[in-house]
């Protein structure tokens, strides 16, 4: 297991859990970051911070900060 | 009144809200149903505050009146403009305006997450209607909807689909909430886990308090630290609060967290929900929307792109809008000349020709390049590139003491900083929220751009820069970039200072690109014509007539009259001239043929510009008797006389109305403070006119109009102000006879406008916004000494250098 913002761009991965909880946790579930879903992490921003993901149909894009709240679970090995 | 048998049904007046994700289209639906033309753009949080609208049926006597708020996912709220959402939801904004109904808008490309906040709505209580939009992207994304399933998954509620930008389904929904409106009774609808539902239970049972339905407990339970849990806390003490300890730990014994055992139950029951009625035939994809995204935010060309493309926004505001504003400025002369000419003189013809005209006239030039930016602007929020711009530059604005997300509200702040400080109610964090608030004003408004405009092309050369970019449209960027770049600086001073801020938080949804309709755009585009013009039509015009009447007054006195005995006494002896000149030609007794052909001959020479015409009217000449040539000599005297006398009454006319002007109210109140303002190189005129627009920046063009026109005693309403400008001279002092603008006193200006606060509106904004006239006055003097100081700055530096 491993947290969101660990993932490398073009990864995939499954969301299991939040690292403790708080209103951020509650947005990004709200958002889409529900335990069983896949997420793949899209991109960084030029400056590295923030990250785009998408989860299921949408886009979304949040800091290092906020997905390294997200406990994931690495689907395929490292595609790059 | 008579009891008739049939009674007319009594009216009554129904508040529908309509609710919903953000971005999913609720405005674009309200706006369809309502007819109003309230903003649509892709991206999330562009309707920050409620807004009302009202339609009617036939056949039914009640007035539906509709509430378009903000965007939410939840009705926990995150940011303030989620809160406005959530209150006015509830019914806590405005108690006479909650809500009898609530239309909750999905869109049907992301209906899974939709549903949370569905299923959330519904728990309020109210009838609910659900507007399937986007039906027409369903199909592209390979999406079938069982639409009779849905509303019984749904437990009966109405669900109709909906293509709010083509205006299909609108009569549907708007049948839709009509019957729902009369349903007498809501079923108790809850979505929990059935454990969750004991716990409200015996929470009830314990309270043993009628009062208190289950929805509301089911809602206190989970809002912590929010409105709900204080006021449960406030009307039930100390008892409440134990009692809402208990049911809180059990839930966190059962589900491990209070959120968990929130968001689990109603995820889980939107995925079971969404399996049964919606079919995927592929995986969804936004496959278009992603290719674009790898070069818009690549990270390299990302942030060349967009640099790009808001050097070209510069460059087209110039090249485009010109040869348009020539033609309204040629227009607006001809209308000055023929009003002057066709009205006897007087203050009226003076308050048209030079007031109204040549002021407010001035400002309505810069029509086009307003259009041309908001064309721009329209495009590229409804193109979805916003948020994007938010993600390229987040890191490098937070570094600042902003966020990402102040992008959207400082870049609607181009428009004007008014609904850029509304749009700041998308930013969660309250001090990264003030300080966008504060530096807000500093990007450059359209108000500004006239200003720009008119001193870019009075006194900046034009000139090709390294083959592409005018010098005119780059220096216009660079006043943009100006704003922006003191901007940083005042956040950053701010963060360090005053308002000390943690990173806040970022995140956001990436819309999917989409061709902007032409539609949206142009009614963007109208909506801010349609306010430039009547802002010129009202505040302007008022204060125009103003300066108008003090520049014009006091008329009388010994100045005037002198004047007008030196004007009459070189008409006279003109007169005299020309009627002895006249008497001599007489004497010549030339027929009316011969006369006119010498006459011809005379004008012909006057006229000549080459060598080869010269000699082909000295050919004619040698045609003519020695008589006529005397007849062509004589009348190119009484010509020249004519010229002469003609020039010094325009001169003295000239001296006239500048004297009058010096001695109005406005001269005599300019020149007391010509000196405050004489660091930045502006003579009293600058001065009164800037000091004149502190309400709204456009007034300066006006002034500067209505001064000019009534400075210059011959009617010269048909010459643009550009032109008077350039001619301006000192009147005395040591620079008397030199030219009051250079480009050293254009830049002064225009830094001084770039930095100051002038405007009435944005200053009561922000007080609004902010809760406190601190910040409002706070930003009104420190712009205020800002501008004042670059502005000296900018003067003394370019002056020297010789510009
Ligand atoms: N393809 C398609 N686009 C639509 C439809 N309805 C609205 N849109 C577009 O969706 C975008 C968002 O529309 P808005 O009406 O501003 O959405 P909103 O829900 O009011 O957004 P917020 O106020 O930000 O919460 C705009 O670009 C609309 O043109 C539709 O039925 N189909
Ligand atoms: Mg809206």
């Amino acid at each position: 297991m491993t947290y969101l913002n660990k993932l490398n761009p073009g990864q995939r991965a499954k969301v299991v859990g939040y690292r403790h909880d708080s209103p951020i946790a509650r947005r990004l579930t709200e958002l889409g970051l529900i335990p069983g879903r896949t997420v793949t992490y899209l991109r960084n921003a030029p400056l590295q911070d923030p990250l785009e993901i998408q989860v299921g149909p949408s886009c979304l894009s949040l800091r290092h900060a906020e997905a390294s709240l997200v406990a994931v679970e690495v689907e395929e090995p490292t595609s790059l | 009144m008579q009891d008739v048998g049939l009674k007319p049904p009594r009216s009554k007046t129904i508040h529908v809200a309509v609710c919903g994700n953000p971005n999913c289209g609720k405005t674009t639906i309200f706006n369809a149903i309502t007819g109003l033309r309230q903003k649509v753009a892709n991206y999330p949080g562009v309707t920050v505050e409620k807004t009302t609208g009202q339609f009617q049926l036939k056949d039914d006597p009640n007035i539906y009146t509709l509430i378009d708020i903000p965007g939410s996912y939840s009705l926990s709220a995150f940011s303030p403009d989620e809160y406005v959402a959530v209150q006015a939801l509830l019914g806590e904004l405005d108690k006479s305006a909650a809500p009898d109904l609530i239309v909750n808008i999905i869109d049907v490309t992301n209906i899974d997450r939709a549903l949370y906040l569905l299923f959330q709505v519904m728990q309020i209580g109210k009838p609910v209607v659900v507007g399937l939009n986007m039906m027409d992207l369903a199909d592209k994304r390979g999406l079938t909807i069982d639409i009779p399933r849905l509303e019984k998954e749904l437990g009966g509620v109405p669900v109709i689909p909906l293509i709010g930008s083509r205006g299909k389904g609108i009569e549907e929904l708007k049948a839709a909430i009509a019957l729902q409106a009369s349903v007498p009774h809501v079923p108790h609808r809850d979505f929990y886990h059935p454990l969750i539902g004991l716990t409200a239970d015996k929470m009830i049972h314990q309270m043993q308090n009628g009062h208190v339905t289950r929805a509301e407990y089911l809602r206190v339970l989970f809002d912590i630290n929010g409105p709900a849990e204080k006021a449960f806390i406030k009307e039930h003490g100390e008892k409440g609060k134990i009692l809402l300890d208990d049911g809180r730990k059990s839930l966190i014994g059962e589900f491990g967290s209070l959120t968990i055992a929130e968001t689990q139950s109603l995820t889980q029951r939107a995925a079971q929900v969404t399996e049964k009625s919606v079919h995927a035939r592929r995986s969804t994809s936004r496959s278009r929307s992603e290719k674009i995204d790898k070069y818009l935010l690549h990270p390299v060309l990302g942030p060349i792109v967009l640099m790009l493309i808001m050097g070209f926004i510069f460059q087209s505001i110039f090249s485009w809008a010109e040869p348009i504003m020539n033609g309204i400025d040629s227009l607006f002369g001809a209308l000055a000349g023929w009003v002057g000419s066709s009205m006897a003189e007087g203050p009226l013809q003076s308050l048209l020709v030079d007031g109204i005209i040549g002021g407010v006239g001035s400002v309505l030039i810069f029509l086009p390049q307003i259009i041309i930016l908001f064309l721009f602007i329209a495009f590229l929020e409804d193109s979805g590139y916003m948020p994007r711009v938010a993600f390229l530059v987040d890191r490098a604005f937070s570094w600042c003491g902003l966020s990402g997300k102040s992008f959207i509200p400082l870049l609607s702040s181009f428009a004007c900083a008014v609904p850029g400080i509304m749009a700041t109610r998308v930013i969660e964090d309250r001090k990264l929220r003030i300080i966008t608030i504060l530096v807000a004003p500093l990007m450059t408004c359209s108000a500004r751009l006239p200003v720009y405009a008119i001193m870019i092309a009075a006194f900046i050369p034009y000139t090709i820069l390294l083959g592409f970019l005018n010098s005119h449209g780059v220096v216009l960027g660079m006043l943009y970039l100006l704003g922006l770049i003191v901007a940083v600086l005042v956040s950053l001073i701010l963060k360090r200072t005053v308002l000390k801020t943690q990173r806040g938080t970022f995140m956001m949804e990436m819309p999917s690109y989409k061709v902007p309709t032409l539609q949206s755009i142009l009614v963007r585009v109208f909506n801010r014509a349609k306010s430039f013009v009547l802002r010129a039509g009202t505040v302007i015009l008022a204060i125009t007539i103003l300066i108008w009447a003090l520049s014009y007054y006091p008329r009388a006195g010994d100045a005037s009259t002198d004047y007008q005995s030196r004007i009459a006494s070189i008409e006279s002896t003109t007169s005299q001239q020309v009627a002895m000149i006249d008497a001599e030609i007489s004497r010549l007794a030339l027929s009316p043929e011969q006369q006119e052909a010498s006459l011809f001959a005379g004008a012909r020479f006057a006229l000549v510009e080459s060598p080869d015409e010269l000699a082909a009217v000295r050919d004619e000449l040698y045609l003519l008797r020695p008589d006529q040539l005397a007849a062509v000599e004589l009348s190119h005297f009484r010509r020249t006389v004519e010229l002469a006398s003609l020039e010094q009454i325009a001169t003295l006319e000239n001296d006239r109305a500048g004297a009058h002007l010096r001695n109005s109210y406005l001269g005599r109140m300019g020149r007391t403070v010509e000196p405050l303002f004489a660091p930045l190189g502006w003579d009293w005129k600058i001065t009164m006119a800037t000091l004149a627009s502190f309400p709204a920046r456009e007034v300066i063009i006006a002034t500067l109009g209505t001064i000019y026109n009534l400075g210059s005693g011959v009617d010269e309403g048909s010459s643009s102000l550009v032109q008077k400008m350039r001619d301006a001279k000192w009147e005395d002092g040591a620079k008397a006879g030199l030219p009051v603008f250079s480009p050293a006193v254009a830049l002064s200006i225009m830094v001084f406008f770039a930095l100051c606060c002038q405007c009435g509106a944005t200053v009561v904004t922000i007080k609004q916004e902010t809760g406190a006239w601190r910040y409002a006055i706070g930003v009104f003097i420190y712009m205020t000494v800002l501008a004042y100081l670059a502005a000296m700055l900018v003067y003394q530096l370019f002056s020297r250098i010789g510009w």
